[in-house]
């Protein structure tokens, strides 16, 4: 394996990696924007580091042969869900959910790697899989691949983190192949479920989503995030009020601003310009990968770059979405910039595989 | 390896869609931002300024009120106020037991103020209560370390000196009404506390100054992290009032134990020396706590304290009419001063027997012994000669029927009858038999005690209507600029040198001649005039319904005076509610008036404050009650 190491650096894609890196760096900016001289002072150093920890893991990524890591995948998948079992019974509360494991100082969430494990298990599945017409069998392997680690994490409860595995299941199937009529049923089937999860959600949930709803009916309550974090972009206007001036972040009318809601951050102290910034990022990272996936040298390798893919995809516009109030609040971080260890970490180590697949696009089985 | 790639093209295809739906996506996405943060940006810039910023009222100390002299009648007093922060107390109910109990307050209002307070977030301090005794402010003080979650705030409060002297003319301070602060175009805001009554009514404006504003920034909690801007409020200006300090407090201890009003004015100008309505109220109970037995015993109180008689009671003038009409015949040329009737007591019109109050009758008068002994049967004749139309000519040209334009609120106009007003107004025709009545100020006429004492100012001067008023002059506290009041004297009747010097000399004799209806009333070294009034509340031989006091069917007692009489600086006019006869109920009170106002000393006579009965076996000045019935 090692032997392989020595052809890689000519290959590396610098697009993605380039456009990773600016983001990641972007990140530590505004956390430092955010935090500096109050009780959060420090995190953008933390940031900072963890941002070099993902780096090591992109690199770890990209020197092993993912070949192998899809060979094993059910076994990293089937690994990667213990900790999410164990917090279930065992779990600490931390913000109304049990979704951390404290490791030192650190807190970390298994259900990001989970995340990675279930993308490689996805793509091992397809890897084998013909390209036309999907089988049935298929359709509930990835059907039960998807719906384990989600209800996992559902149940902590954190439907936030756990819809962030519902774009594999998506994505698995579309490109899969899955028949037209089988879409209406999906469709239907999740009306259904989603009106009997509102007898199963927590209040605070059914709060969030009246909140997302009617913002303006309960200001001082779970509105008053969605309103602060509006009036925090909308006042940004075309080049914002300049970095560390933001009113509305700076003077702490901001809900938990250095996490979920950064990119409103951005969107007042640097105004439009920084949003669209941020955004083409993200849009040269993903359609990259995308084109990336159409030349990998083998399914497994198209697949897993699809499955990292939509994931990152999923999360920013769900997150982006949710600072003007055209989505719920959720709690999904915006990848690689909001502050969160786990988040930034596992960004970087799907970054590195999707580094990992490209540069061995021409290399021997 | 072949085979897979060939596979591959549904997947390929696939692909470009991902592609293009990511592309889409970002435009979207894009597209948002773009309308909240430029077509939107404007109004959410405005919502994160005015999370940021906070206004704080810089309330303006309310301006002194002062009297001609410069004495102080207004000033204002720290007021201490008990706040709760929610924020810092444990259990926010167990606080305000403990301020029940240390305070002895009702609970009701308090939980009711909470229950208003749950509107706002947790930071904003509930008001638990105004106006702390020093005392109490130092039991709370002492607590302070176990109840952190009660704060001590400092405001100005008016007070109102010598327990609320001249309530009438000063009236009160009140939180503003959301009507008031409607109408005020939100110059006022919740919470202010603006003139309701009064001459601090009157002059909201200029005692009020203007309120400043801090502009502070402030973080999620409220708390202040810097000064953004700060406008100074702008203190309200000092007022001069017209009013003699001594004059107005010796006319209130006249009426301590009567009911009526008392003007005292300085016919030149119009300036008002002295008003006394009575009985009065203490203003100082609407910027303390009024109590519901305070605010019971105002209401219910038969006299009406509240009501400022002097501009608000119209009553008929009695036998004080007769100096108007005589003046305005005079001049007029509708009567020759010389011409002598006969009065036997009683005379007949229109089939009816009109009695003079002298039942014996006063022989030959001509004018000027006419307005000396007030003989009614002489006015009864003038008024049918003239009619009640030229009746209502004089009075108007005197001011009656029109409120005089004093600066206090709610003055009332009273009524001048005439054949249309019965006509149109009454909606019945007018009796010749009625002119009779109102020829001695009896009838439908009704006029305020103000309005008398500005008539009698035009009469003494010679024709020229003052407009009374009670501003004499403003002052900035910061600049010293003075204002000073500048009125217009409207003349509204012909001088007539002549016709004046007669009826002056009338009046002269009321008081200083024997047989003068207040000869009792002369006052040694003041050249005085004057005219007394007496008005029939009931027939003599009424009997009173039960339950009400027999006192309530005694005659209204009017005296107005005037002096010097070449040269008049002051114009008096008493009234008292129910006092009897003019020349002994009311015109004693003037005489103490124009005494102390010119500096003489007279001695109190029995029945008036400072009376001593030691010092009244030298007095030897007799009760004029019993002298000079009218």
């Amino acid at each position: 394996m090692i032997g392989r190491v020595l052809p890689v650096p000519r290959r590396l894609d610098l697009v993605i990696l380039t456009s990773a890196l600016a983001l990641a760096v972007l990140g530590i900016l505004f956390v430092s924007s955010t935090t500096s001289g109050g009780r959060f002072d420090g995190l953008a150093t933390r940031q900072a580091i963890w941002v070099l920890v993902g780096l090591g893991g992109l690199v770890a990524a990209v020197l092993f042969d993912y070949r192998v890591l899809l060979k094993f995948s059910f076994v990293i998948y089937c690994v990667s869900l213990v900790p999410l079992v164990y917090l279930l019974f065992f779990g600490e509360r931390i913000a109304n959910v049990k979704s951390w494991i404290r490791i030192g100082g650190f807190q970390f969430q298994p259900a990001e790697l989970a995340k990675i494990a279930t993308a490689l298990l996805l793509a091992y599945l397809f890897e084998n899989e013909d390209d036309g017409k999907m089988k049935g069998a298929t359709f509930v392997k990835v059907g039960v691949i998807v719906a384990v680690p989600f209800l996992l994490v559902f149940l902590q409860p954190d439907a936030g983190l756990a819809a962030t595995f519902l774009p594999l299941a998506a994505i698995a199937l579309f490109f899969g192949g899955l028949p037209g009529r089988a879409w209406v049923a999906i469709v239907v089937a999740v009306a259904l479920l989603a009106g009997i999860g509102w007898f199963v959600l927590a209040d605070y949930q059914k709060q969030r989503i009246g909140t997302f709803l009617n913002p303006e009916s309960d200001v001082l309550g779970s509105g008053y995030q969605v309103r602060q974090s509006k009036i925090a972009v909308g006042s940004g206007g075309f080049t914002g009020k300049g970095f560390r001036s933001g009113t509305q972040s700076q003077l702490r009318f901001l809900p938990v601003q250095h996490t979920d809601f950064i990119f409103a951050v951005i969107a007042e102290e640097w105004g439009f310009l920084g949003v669209c910034l941020v955004l083409a990022l993200f849009a040269v990272l993903l359609l990259r990968a995308l084109t990336l996936a159409r030349v990998a040298r083998d399914r497994g390798g198209v697949f897993l770059i699809l499955a990292i893919a939509s994931m990152l995809f999923f999360s920013v516009v769900v997150n982006a979405s949710m600072m003007i109030g055209l989505l719920p609040t959720t709690g999904i971080p915006l990848p690689l910039i909001s502050y969160g260890g786990s988040s930034v970490a596992t960004s970087f180590l799907g970054i590195g595989l999707i580094l990992a697949v490209e540069c061995r696009r021409f290399a021997n089985a | 390896m072949l085979k897979v790639r060939e596979n591959r093209r549904d997947l390929s295809v696939r692909i470009e869609v991902a592609r293009m739906a990511v592309g889409a996506v970002f435009a979207l996405l894009a597209f948002a931002y773009w309308y909240v943060q430029i077509v939107r940006g404007d109004y959410y810039f405005e919502l994160s300024e005015n999370n940021r910023i906070r206004s704080v009222k810089l309330t303006a100390p309310r301006g002194y009120v002062l009297d001609r002299n410069g004495a102080v009648l207004v000033e204002n007093e720290p007021a201490y106020s008990l706040q709760l922060y929610r924020r810092e107390s444990k259990d926010v109910n167990a606080s305000v037991d403990f301020a029940v109990r240390l305070l002895g307050l009702p609970l009701d209002p308090i939980r009711a103020r909470l229950e208003r307070g749950r509107r706002f977030p947790e930071f904003v301090p509930i008001p638990i209560a105004e106006n702390l005794s020093l005392e109490e402010v130092a039991a709370i003080e002492a607590r302070a370390p176990e109840h952190p979650e009660f704060a001590i705030t400092i405001s100005q409060r008016r007070l109102y000196k010598r327990g609320g002297s001249a309530a009438h003319v000063l009236g009160y301070l009140a939180e503003a009404t959301p009507d008031q602060i409607r109408t005020s175009g939100n110059v006022h805001t919740l919470g202010d506390w603006i003139g309701q009554k009064g001459i601090e009514s009157s002059y909201e404006k200029l005692l009020g100054g203007a309120n400043g504003e801090r502009r502070v920034i402030v973080d999620s909690h409220a708390r202040e992290i810097a000064e953004e801007s700060r406008t100074e409020s702008r203190p309200g200006q000092s007022l001069f009032l017209t009013l003699d300090r001594d004059l107005q407090k010796l006319a209130e201890e006249l009426f301590a134990d009567k009911v009526g009003s008392a003007v005292a004015l300085d016919p030149r100008t119009g300036e008002i020396l002295a008003l006394v309505s009575s009985p009065s109220y203490d203003p100082n109970w609407f910027t303390r706590r009024v109590t519901p037995e305070e605010w019971a015993s105002l209401l219910a109180d038969p006299d009406h304290p509240l009501q400022n008689r002097a501009i608000q009671n119209t009553y008929s003038p009695g036998s004080v009419f007769k100096i108007f009409l005589a003046y305005g015949a005079l001049a007029r040329g509708w009567v020759d001063p010389d011409a002598r009737v006969f009065c036997p007591g009683h005379a007949t019109f229109y089939g009816r027997t009109f009695r003079c109050h002298r039942s014996g009758g006063h022989g030959w008068v001509n004018l000027r012994n006419a307005i000396k002994v007030s003989c009614d049967v002489y006015f009864y004749n003038l008024g049918r000669r003239l009619g009640v139309d030229r009746i209502a000519e004089i009075a108007r040209a005197f001011g009656f029927g029109e409120p005089t334009g004093l600066d206090l609120a709610h003055e009332k106009p009273g009524l001048v009858p005439s054949e249309e007003w019965a006509r149109t107004k009454r909606g019945a025709r007018w009796y010749p038999s009625e002119t009779i009545s109102v020829s001695i100020g009896q009838g439908p006429l009704l006029m305020t005690p103000l309005q008398v004492g500005r008539a009698v100012s035009a009469l003494v001067t010679g024709g020229k209507l003052p407009t009374p008023h009670l501003f004499l002059a403003s002052q900035d506290p910061k600049t010293g600029v003075r204002l000073r009041y500048r009125g217009e004297l409207r003349q509204s009747l012909a001088i007539d040198a002549h016709s004046l010097a007669i009826v002056k000399s009338g009046m002269w004799a009321v008081v200083n001649e024997p047989g003068g209806t207040a000869f009792g009333s002369r006052l040694p070294g003041v050249d005085l005039g004057g005219k007394t009034g007496t008005v029939q509340v009931a027939r003599r031989d009424a009997v009173p319904r039960p339950g009400v006091d027999r006192s309530r069917l005694e005659d209204h007692a009017w005296f107005t005076a005037f002096a010097p009489i070449d040269d008049p600086k002051i114009v008096v006019v008493v009234f008292v509610e129910h006092g009897g006869h003019g020349g002994s109920a009311a015109a004693p009170i003037a005489r103490r008036l124009l005494a102390k106002y010119f500096g003489v000393d007279v001695a109190p006579r029995p029945g008036e404050p400072g009376f001593v009965r030691a010092s009244t076996k030298t007095s030897s000045t007799p009760s004029p009650a019993a002298e000079v019935p009218e």
